[in-house]
């Protein structure tokens, strides 16, 4: 039970004093500079996720995932290449022979060596050392070199590359004086 | 001149999203700015001093994009402007008194009262504690409900509906024929 019920209907019945018409204006005008200033302009409610980014996110990790994908099957596919081209028949293929009397994939799977490059793009000299229970001293260098190595199946017309950074430390004796 | 208009829950939550989305800015800042103004009047003796108070906080609320759901906030800022106001003004009061320590001071009022029991109760409002003049006019005339006048005031929602009852009563207790 509320017995305050009949005052504050009295009190709401009391109007407040009105703002000036200038106050209006003022607000109006302020509004205006900051609107016209540097400012952003008021924009409505906005959402705590950047939905734009997250799509881009999205699809960019779908894209990789479906070059991984590839690539994975790719070097699959390279894999069983290289073991069909690897000179090793010393162990017998785990994989069933073909029996349909062309005898095999051999010569259509033959790659030929084609050329072999490598490029020294950092030598360092690390110095003399003195090799155990040696008095001569041996000088130091270590080769950074880019391998690559090329082969190609004068049949299909394939051709395979294969490349990798290699390292080599080279001891060299250093003959008195 | 325009009547004011006591809101409808609905119609005011209407007004305050038209107040977040920017579409009238105009129409929702007469709807709450005799509110406003009556709260701002609770610390600030002149009508033109609490129109600033209102124009800068209206102007800050609305700047700093806001939540509008959040009303208590724009109440809040009020307060707290005011308060800013009331400490940049000091030094201004204290030469005024010395100036017109002579002359009348001229009160204005707070409210447009029709008849001569309105002019009592307005009156008796004056008249109350600070602290629970400030929640009947969150209360009555700004319509919030506990939980906003607790926002906007930092006190407890126990507090403020307890001190809503105190005004009442001290209000009833005023008007009471001697």
């Amino acid at each position: 039970m509320n017995d305050f019920s009949e005052l504050e209907n009295e009190l709401k019945k009391l109007r407040p004093a009105q703002p000036s018409p200038i106050l209006f204006e003022r607000v109006e005008k302020a509004m205006g500079v900051w609107r016209a200033g540097a400012s952003p302009a008021r924009q409505p409610k906005r959402s705590p996720y950047n939905w734009l980014s997250l799509g881009l996110g999205l699809a960019a990790a779908a894209v990789l995932f479906l070059f991984a994908t590839i690539n994975m099957e790719r070097t699959q596919e390279r894999r069983e290449k290289i073991a069909q081209i690897s000179p090793a028949p010393e162990t017998s293929s785990v994989l069933p022979e073909r029996r349909n009397g062309s005898g095999g994939s051999t010569s259509l799977n033959r790659f030929i060596p084609t050329g072999a490059t490598q490029v020294v793009y950092n030598t360092r000299d690390e110095g003399l050392q003195f090799a155990l229970g040696s008095e001569q001293p041996l000088r130091r260098l270590r080769y950074q070199t880019h391998q690559t190595w090329q082969w190609r199946n004068p049949t299909t017309g394939a051709s395979l590359r294969v490349s990798y950074p290699s390292e080599e430390v080279v001891l060299i004796p250093v003959s008195g004086q | 001149m325009r009547t004011w208009q006591r809101l409808g829950y609905k119609d005011r939550e209407k007004v305050m999203d038209n107040v977040g989305t920017h579409e009238n800015w105009k129409s929702c800042f007469s709807e709450v700015a005799p509110g406003l103004l009556l709260f701002a009047r609770q610390w600030v003796q002149s009508a033109a001093d609490a129109e600033d108070v209102v124009q800068e906080a209206f102007v800050k609320f609305w700047r700093r994009n806001h939540n509008i759901e959040n009303r208590a906030l724009l109440y809040a800022a009020v307060r707290s402007i005011a308060f800013d106001f009331i400490r940049r003004d000091k030094r201004r009061a204290r030469r005024e008194a010395i100036v017109f320590a002579d002359a009348e001071p001229a009160i204005e009022p707070q409210f447009e009262w029709q008849d001569e029991t309105q002019s009592t109760l307005a009156a008796a409002v004056g008249s109350l504690p600070h602290d629970q003049r400030e929640v009947l006019v969150l209360k009555i005339w700004n319509e919030l409900t506990f939980n906003e006048i607790a926002s906007a005031l930092g006190i407890s929602q126990n507090t403020a509906a307890s001190r809503y009852r105190y005004a009442l009563a001290n209000l009833k207790k005023s008007l009471q024929p001697q």
